[in-house]
C-alpha cells in the first residue's frame, strides 16, 4: 500500500527514536513511516467514547497534529468510556480535558482544539486542516456532513460507531471504496444520540480505527478499504463483509 | 432452502434477543418475509410500507452485499448465511 501524498515525512529526534523504537522494529514500519506520523495530521470528530481511544492511541504513536472536535463539557455520564474526560473537570469545556491527557502522554503533540462539534458550518474547514479524518461522532447528520467533505476534499476518512456491543468499522477512500452515503443512502430515522454501551466496546473499536490511521498514514497492511468490520463482542463474532460503491451515489459519484 | 440470519444487536428486542434466527427460502426476499412471519415486529425496521428494504439495511449474503448481486431476488441455498447490518452511529 501506498502511503498518503499529502504527508510530508518529518526527521525524528534522538528523544523520538527513543520513544518509538519499538514500532520502529515493525518491519514495514521502521523510521521512514514513523517519520511520516510525525508529519500527519488527523481530525477526530468527537473525542467521546470511540474518539478519546482513537485520539490515546494516535497521540502514542507519534502522529505530529490532532485536531479535535466537540463541543459541550465533561459530565458524569461520560466517564464510564471517554476516557480523555476526568473527574476533576466535570462542568469544564470536553476538548480541554482530551487535550490535558493528551499532552500528559506526549508533550510533543501539536493539538487543535475546536470546542464545537461538526456540522455543514465547519466541516469544509475542518477537514482542510488535515491529512486524515477519524469519525466517531454520534449522529448521522455529523458523519454526513464528515463524509461529503471528505470525498469532496479526497481525503480519507476511518469510519467507527457502534451500539450496545456491536460495532462497525470501515475506511473511506474517496474515489476507491464506497462512502458513508454509498452504504446508508437515508439517514436511519430510528437512530437516537444517546445509546447503549460500555467503555470496553468502545476502547476495542478506537483502538482498531487508531491502527487503520496509523496503516493509512505509513503506508503499510491492507486498510478495511471496501470492506466492512462487524464486530459483536457478546458472541466474539467478529466478520469482515465487502462494501462497493453505489454507482449513483449523489456523494461519490463521479469521484 | 434453510437459512440462518445473523440478527444485529439493535433488532434483538424484536427476535426475544435470538441472535441467530433460521429462515426458509428460494431468495433474500423469501427469506427475509419467513423472517418477518416469525417476529412480525422486525417488519416495520427493515423495510418500508411497501415492502422494500430500508436504504439505511444492508443486507450481506455470505460476506457480499446483496445490493450488487440480484438486491432482493438474489437466490439463496441451504447453509448460506444472511447477516442485517443496520446503520448504527454511535461515538
Amino acid at each position: 500500500m501506498n502511503p498518503l501524498r499529502s504527508v510530508t515525512p518529518q526527521p525524528l529526534n534522538d528523544e523520538e527514536r527513543a520513544t518509538y523504537e519499538w514500532q520502529i522494529w515493525v518491519d514495514d514500519h521502521r523510521e521512514e513511516g514513523q517519520e511520516r506520523l510525525k508529519g500527519a495530521s488527523v481530525l477526530i470528530s468527537r473525542v467521546g467514547g470511540l474518539g478519546s481511544p482513537v485520539a490515546y492511541e494516535l497521540a502514542a504513536a507519534g502522529v505530529g497534529r490532532l485536531v479535535l472536535a466537540h463541543g459541550g463539557n465533561v459530565k458524569h455520564s461520560d466517564l464510564n468510556r471517554q476516557l480523555l474526560m476526568t473527574h476533576d473537570w466535570l462542568g469544564k469545556p470536553r476538548v480541554e480535558s482530551a487535550a490535558r491527557r493528551l499532552k500528559e502522554l506526549n508533550p510533543r503533540l501539536d493539538i487543535v482544539t475546536v470546542p464545537h462539534n461538526v456540522g455543514d458550518d465547519n466541516a469544509a474547514e475542518l477537514v482542510s486542516m488535515v491529512d486524515v479524518v477519524v469519525d466517531a461522532a454520534p449522529l448521522f447528520d455529523e458523519r454526513f456532513a464528515m463524509n461529503r467533505e471528505a470525498v469532496r476534499q479526497g481525503k480519507p476518512m476511518v469510519e467507527a460507531a457502534m451500539y450496545d456491543l456491536e460495532a462497525h468499522l470501515t475506511t473511506i477512500v474517496p474515489g476507491v471504496s464506497p462512502c458513508l452515503a454509498c452504504l446508508y443512502p437515508e439517514d436511519p430515522e430510528h437512530w437516537r444520540r444517546q445509546f447503549p454501551v460500555f467503555g470496553a466496546v468502545s476502547g476495542t473499536i478506537g483502538c482498531i480505527a487508531a491502527m487503520e490511521v496509523i496503516k493509512l498514514i505509513s503506508g503499510f497492511g491492507e486498510p478495511l478499504t471496501g470492506r466492512l468490520l462487524n464486530i459483536d463482542l457478546r458472541r466474539m463474532d467478529f466478520k469482515v463483509l465487502r462494501t462497493m460503491r453505489n454507482p449513483d451515489c449523489p456523494v461519490c459519484k463521479g469521484v | 432452502m434453510a437459512v440462518t440470519v445473523r440478527i444485529p444487536t439493535p433488532l434483538r428486542k424484536f427476535t426475544d434477543d435470538n441472535e441467530t434466527v433460521s429462515a426458509e427460502g428460494g431468495t433474500v426476499q423469501e427469506a427475509i418475509v419467513s423472517l418477518q412471519s416469525q417476529y412480525p415486529a422486525l417488519k416495520e425496521r427493515l423495510c418500508d410500507d411497501s415492502g422494500n428494504l430500508r436504504k439505511f439495511v444492508n443486507v450481506f449474503l455470505n460476506d457480499e452485499d446483496i445490493r450488487f448481486q440480484d438486491g432482493p431476488a438474489t437466490a439463496v441455498k441451504d447453509g448460506d448465511e444472511l447477516s442485517i447490518i443496520p446503520a448504527i452511529a454511535g461515538g
